[in-house]
């Protein structure tokens, strides 16, 4: 909550990537309310963009095996998982099960 | 029946006798197929102070029992030989249905030794063998040798592996292409084919390709096909094919940039896969028994081919700065009709470019220069120009101007499309790799990028000897097996194990699957110790070491050997100068091996 009372807000750029981009934009900058995580900016991503929740998760609140996000390069899994926080000017890559050779 | 063809073929072309004989049960036994066949049989047969480009060095087409039989992905062949441009005993491998073909012709492996004075193909057909004149071929690209093959047989079944142009002038990393796209590319197989005066192995047939226990392999096929066919990543490889990589591995700031110099790529995105999709894809394509098809057929500007597969795709695109995506898609085209690597061609071009870029060599292109660099691939095809110098690789190149640290290699052989500074396990693996700069040798991409079987961090080195040391033993199995490497996104060991004991009637557990690669890992170790290799040789290039990535996450990280190596060792039952120890010999049954001098079998194919 800032001095007027309003909740601070942060600008957040979500990139996605392969079959996400069937279901959402490739690339979007979002504000989104200050303190947030990784899990509420997808569930602000998931109300959205219709089918993107289906492609991420394999049941509420746990991601698919081998989906992959990215905050600035380095994959959650090694931050704080879902619970990782936002920063204002974070990218966020988003990765459906993918590989190649 | 056991799924194999029950004989094999060998061709001396200095003599021209060609000999047909059946599989040895050693082989079979200890040894599968594909990769292990060919490191058997080179070590068994080849005094290891052979020049790559003699008449002693051998060529081994292998396949393996899982080649042909109908199994999800099961269609691959192994070409191994003492490869020109490392010097090392090495084999590469490839898909399409060549493999499926040799075996219906009868045959489980092909050695070719000698050298013909003039140009020849071997022909395969129905259990004969017949070498060929080929004198007309010579100078054709791969496209044009097969054409005429099929032609003059008058027989649209018949599939064919040739050499382009690239191979003829012994470019030191030129391939072998089969069926018009499909690559055995790295080492230089295509060199020593082109030394032999070897223009192609055509292959015909339709003798049955029976395995042990029908019943048994169907319930297995079953339970891969499922397992395939609901992991994610399959679907995303048939979309978008291996380029699908292109932004993942942007993202994680470890695609190599401008020869290695970076780590992200700013324009990436204009040489994806998903561009790829929207733009130039004609469709997707599978090898035989495919039930992915990460194969793209592109078309543009009247051009048609098949790729860019990923390696390439970064190679001229990110790693020369290059984001034309028609551009890359062309240059990747004229590797497959010349007969080139299509990794060591992009990356000796892009340590030109750095040299140039420096003033190290004068040459006009720079990094981002698309008409040079499609120059320069026809160049190196034809040995013209600077195009001489470059064929013989980056690191030769990058020494005689006397700056070999600007030659991203290692094993003088180029390294593919992932940074190791950010990918330690990676670094590892490639940097152990026997066969030199590498990433399907044991494939950590796998765990520390993509997630599978289990997430590891990249960044972290703690753990992962242990793991690289699996996948090397593992993917030596399955290139044993003739499963294509991409089943492992989606199987684990114990179905491969089911798979050959259903195919072959061998009761093979997982332990024995391991035990298998392993044995085939060493082997190939021992025979290039000595060939002169060591450990100051399982390194990577100085700048990996030394200089830390400057972008992103994991900026300030360089590759940390010194953390990894003594420990993937002493895993290894090796000593601390990475030779096997006579206690690991005795376990993997290559005890008969002289370290000291030559290997000392008796001869497991005569």
């Amino acid at each position: 909550m800032n001095m007027t009372g309003t909740q601070d807000r942060i600008s957040i750029t979500v990139k996605s990537f392969a079959t996400l981009r069937e279901v959402m934009d490739s690339q979007i900058t979002i504000d989104i309310v200050a303190g947030s995580t990784i899990r509420t900016l997808l569930v602000e991503l998931s109300l959205r963009y219709n089918g993107l929740n289906d492609l991420l998760f394999s049941r509420p609140g746990v991601l698919k095996d081998l989906v992959n996000i990215l905050k600035n390069g380095r994959n959650i899994q090694y931050l704080a998982g879902l619970d990782t926080p936002l920063d204002n000017g974070d990218l966020i890559a988003l990765f459906p099960p993918a590989a190649g050779g | 029946m056991d799924g194999y063809a029950g004989n094999m073929i060998y061709a001396d072309l200095s003599t021209k006798n060609v000999t047909v004989m059946p599989t040895p049960a050693e082989l079979k036994n200890k040894y599968i197929g594909g990769r292990g066949f060919g490191i058997r049989i080179l070590t068994d047969t080849i005094d290891p102070g052979t020049e790559p480009m003699s008449e002693k060095n051998a060529l081994v087409y292998a396949t393996g029992p899982l080649t042909g039989t109908g199994i999800p992905l099961g269609n691959r062949y192994e070409i191994s030989t003492i490869a020109p441009l490392t010097g090392a005993a090495a084999s590469s491998n490839s898909g399409g249905t060549f493999g499926w073909k040799l075996k219906k012709a009868g045959f489980d492996a092909v050695v070719v030794t000698g050298k013909s004075e003039k140009p020849v193909y071997l022909l395969l057909d129905n259990g004969k063998a017949e070498l060929r004149d080929a004198s007309h071929l010579w100078g054709k690209t791969t496209s044009q040798t097969t054409d005429a093959i099929v032609e003059e047989l008058n027989d649209k079944s018949v599939r064919v592996a040739c050499i382009g142009p690239a191979g003829e002038k012994l470019v030191l990393y030129a391939c072998v292409i089969n069926e018009k796209t499909r690559a055995a590319g790295r080492g230089g197989a295509g060199a020593v084919m082109g030394y032999k005066k070897l223009k192609a192995i055509a292959v015909r047939g339709d003798l049955p390709i029976k395995p042990a226990d029908e019943a048994a392999l169907e319930a297995v096929k079953k339970r891969v096909r499922q397992k395939i066919e609901e992991n994610g990543i399959s679907k995303a490889l048939h979309d978008y094919g291996t380029a699908v990589l292109v932004n993942i591995i942007n993202e994680n700031y470890v695609m190599p940039t401008r020869n290695f110099q970076s780590g992200h790529f700013a324009n990436a995105d204009k040489v994806s896969g998903e561009t790829m999709a929207k733009t130039i894809l004609k469709k997707p394509k599978g090898c035989y028994a495919c039930i992915v098809q990460c194969g793209r057929v592109c078309e543009f500007e009247g051009e048609s081919g098949e790729g860019p597969e990923y390696e390439p795709d970064w190679g001229f695109g990110p790693d020369c700065g290059i984001d034309d995506l028609k551009a890359v898609a062309r240059a990747n085209n004229l590797c497959n009709e010349y007969g080139l690597d299509a990794i060591s061609t992009p990356a000796t071009i892009a340590c030109l470019m750095e040299m140039a870029e420096r003033g190290y060599v004068s040459h006009p292109v720079r990094f981002g220069d698309v008409k040079g660099m499609l120059g320069l691939v026809e160049q190196i095809a034809k040995r013209e120009g600077i195009g001489d110098e470059l064929a013989e690789g980056s690191f030769r190149f990058a020494t005689r101007y006397g700056h070999p640290e600007y030659s991203m290699s290692s094993k003088k052989q180029e390294l593919p499309a992932y940074d190791p500074r950010g990918i330690q396990g990676y670094g590892l693996a490639t940097a152990t790799s026997v066969r030199g700069g590498d990433h399907v040798y044991g494939y950590m991409i796998s765990p520390e990028i993509l997630g599978a079987p289990e997430k590891l961090d990249p960044y972290a080195t703690k753990g992962k000897p242990q793991w690289v040391k699996t996948f090397q033993d593992l993917t030596a199995a399955i290139d044993a097996s003739g499963m294509c490497l991409f089943t492992s996104f989606a199987l684990d060991a114990q179905d491969y194990a089911d798979l050959i004991s259903a195919t072959t009637g061998m009761k093979i557990d997982t332990a024995e699957l391991l035990r298998i690669g392993e044995r085939i890992w060493n082997l190939q170790k021992l025979y290039n110790i000595k060939r002169g290799f060591g450990r100051a040789d399982d390194t990577l290039p100085s700048r990996l070491l030394n200089e830390p990535l400057k972008e992103g996450a994991p900026a300030g990280l360089v590759w940390k050997r010194d953390e990894m190596l003594d420990e993937y060792y002493a895993l290894r039952g090796w000593d601390k100068n990475g030779v096997p120890t006579a206690e690991k010999l005795r376990e993997l049954d290559i005890a008969y091996v002289d370290v000291t001098r030559g290997t000392g079998a008796k001869t497991a194919v005569s």
